[in-house]
């Protein structure tokens, strides 16, 4: 999958800092913690290339599983799911997921199904 | 998928849960019986309602070493009543001291007043066990101080503040020591008068195991604040400002009955426990924790293991861990709710070199047990095996 990348910018949006990069040929704006700052702006293959860059060499069938759940959920109830309906819906414990993406359940997972960043200090 | 087990609450800086029995069907009652507004109505169920307000007004007084009930002022919680007196205690053009070990309740209203060019203000740091030194206080006061703000127990360490040592220093300076006692009232004695306190802000709902949405001031006779809200009192209605004698100079509205019930109850509950026994408790639960924790690899535990000077707070992290991922696992996988992330406490945590992502906040409470430990210390043991190298 041959996703072009210019180096990336930085523009200042009411107070955060955003990044801009060029992500299969559009725009991509993400926060100072790599979250997009538009979850609309999330594709399949923008997934693949910020995987890679997070050190998974290919995205198999329990990533996607993972990043699908956490999406889908997402888009239908405008959250991420709570923690125990995660594991319900994907059918693995907490320790699982994290252990299963480099970055974690935060920085890997939600970050690659394209949620945006939790504002609560908490999350 | 195996059965969950019961949740194990550890998250009771943030607010005491579950509430004893007793004080949940004591504000049911009472309230169904005598909740009208206090003090308004020519009728006698309000003045009854009235002295109920005025009856705890005196327990608190007394609980907190206050030497007139009058000056016991009803807020919403402790943020609302440090609110209540930095604001109405400081002038344009003056100082004050306060603390990295602050909490946002504290911090925020200060740089809000700085932001409006009213005041200036310093913050002494906290060494590394998480304790401020008084002679730090002493060398920031300075001649426009107005104010020393400083919290008696840290919320992200537990640390109990010497506010005893501190309140002589602001006497030989002649500066008024505020007290944020969010987390010690109800679990710590505390005693204003003694220590040289000019006020107090406290919650309820934490240590005091009341309801949320009732606290308040205890001040002392010699320290008068201005009042930064107004409205209805039940008295002086025919005067436009607003009355200035206490406890109405600082309460506007109709008071919160429900909260003052539960508060009353709490009260009971506490004196029926005794305060002293439920601080061992705590302590030697946490104390249980913080053992448990330091022989595990990979976590890290924050401030100094003096049990004498701390409340039932442990602040920990698991190396290349994020505090959200674990406390999402604790939560998730073994239905344990702690707090993590920077615990409204940015200072603290950027002191600490913990300051972009925090940390993971166990605080025990008095309906913790000894098992439910055990169970926290396996269940961190079993997520700091994940990517172990």
């Amino acid at each position: 999958m041959g996703l072009d990348e210019t180096g990336p910018g930085t523009a200042k949006t009411g107070g955060d800092s955003v990044q801009v990069r060029s992500l299969g040929g559009r725009e991509v704006h993400f926060d100072s913690e790599g979250f997009l700052v538009d979850a609309s702006q999330w594709s399949e293959e923008m997934t693949e290339q910020l995987a890679r860059e997070m050190g998974i060499s290919s995205l198999r069938e329990t990533h996607w599983r993972v990043i699908r759940f956490i999406r889908e959920y997402y888009l239908e109830n405008g959250r991420a799911p709570l923690h125990r309906e995660l594991k319900k819906g994907v059918g693995m414990t907490l320790m699982e997921i994290e252990d299963l993406f480099p970055g974690g359940i935060k920085m890997g997972a939600r970050l690659l199904a394209g949620l945006p960043n939790p504002k609560s200090c908490g999350m | 998928m195996e059965k969950m087990p019961e949740m194990i609450y550890l998250d009771n800086a943030a607010t005491t849960f579950p509430k004893p029995r007793e004080v949940l069907q004591r504000m049911i009652d009472l309230y169904a019986a005598k909740g009208v507004s206090p003090g308004r109505g020519a009728y006698d169920c309000a003045q009854e309602a009235d002295e109920l307000v005025y009856g705890v007004r005196k327990r608190l007084c007394l609980f907190f070493g206050g030497d007139d009930p009058d000056r016991v002022i009803f807020a919403s919680n402790a943020t609302d009543a440090l609110n209540l007196v930095i604001q109405g205690a400081v002038k344009p053009g003056g100082h004050v001291v306060s603390s990295q070990l602050e909490h946002n309740s504290v911090l925020r209203p200060l740089q809000h007043l700085r932001e409006s060019g009213r005041i200036d203000y310093d913050l002494i740091p906290f060494d590394g066990q998480g304790f401020v030194d008084p002679d730090d206080v002493s060398r920031a006061i300075r001649p426009q101080t107005q104010l020393v703000v400083l919290t008696h127990a840290s919320n992200v360490l537990g640390t109990i503040q010497p506010i005893e040592e501190i309140g002589a220093v602001c006497r030989r300076h002649g500066v008024p020591l505020i007290l944020d006692a969010a987390q010690s009232a109800g679990v710590v004695p505390i005693d204003i008068s003694t220590w040289g306190v000019s006020a107090l802000a406290f919650t309820g709902h934490k240590s005091l195991l009341g309801p949320t949405g009732i606290g308040g001031l205890v001040l002392r006779r010699d320290f008068d604040i201005q009042s930064t809200r107004f409205g209805g009192t039940g008295i002086d209605s025919q005067d436009l400002f607003h009355t200035q004698t206490y406890p109405h100079r600082l309460e506007a509205g109709t008071l919160n009955i429900l909260g003052i019930i539960g508060l009353s109850a709490a009260l009971d509950y506490l004196a029926a426990q005794g305060m002293e026994a439920i601080l061992q408790k705590e302590r030697a639960l946490a104390r249980k924790l913080w053992e448990g924790l330091a022989e595990l690899k990979r976590v890290k535990l924050y401030g100094g293991a003096f049990w004498d000077r701390r409340v039932g707070v442990v602040l920990s992290n698991i190396e290349d861990m994020l505090p959200a991922d674990v406390g999402a696992i604790l939560d998730g996988d073994f239905n344990i709710a702690t707090r993590v992330g920077l615990h409204c406490a940015p200072l603290v945590h950027r002191s600490l070199g913990t300051g972009r992502a925090g940390g993971v906040r166990f605080s025990v409470g008095p309906f913790n047990t000894p098992e439910e430990i055990d169970r926290a210390c396996e269940a961190m043991e079993k997520i700091a095996r994940i990517r172990r190298t």
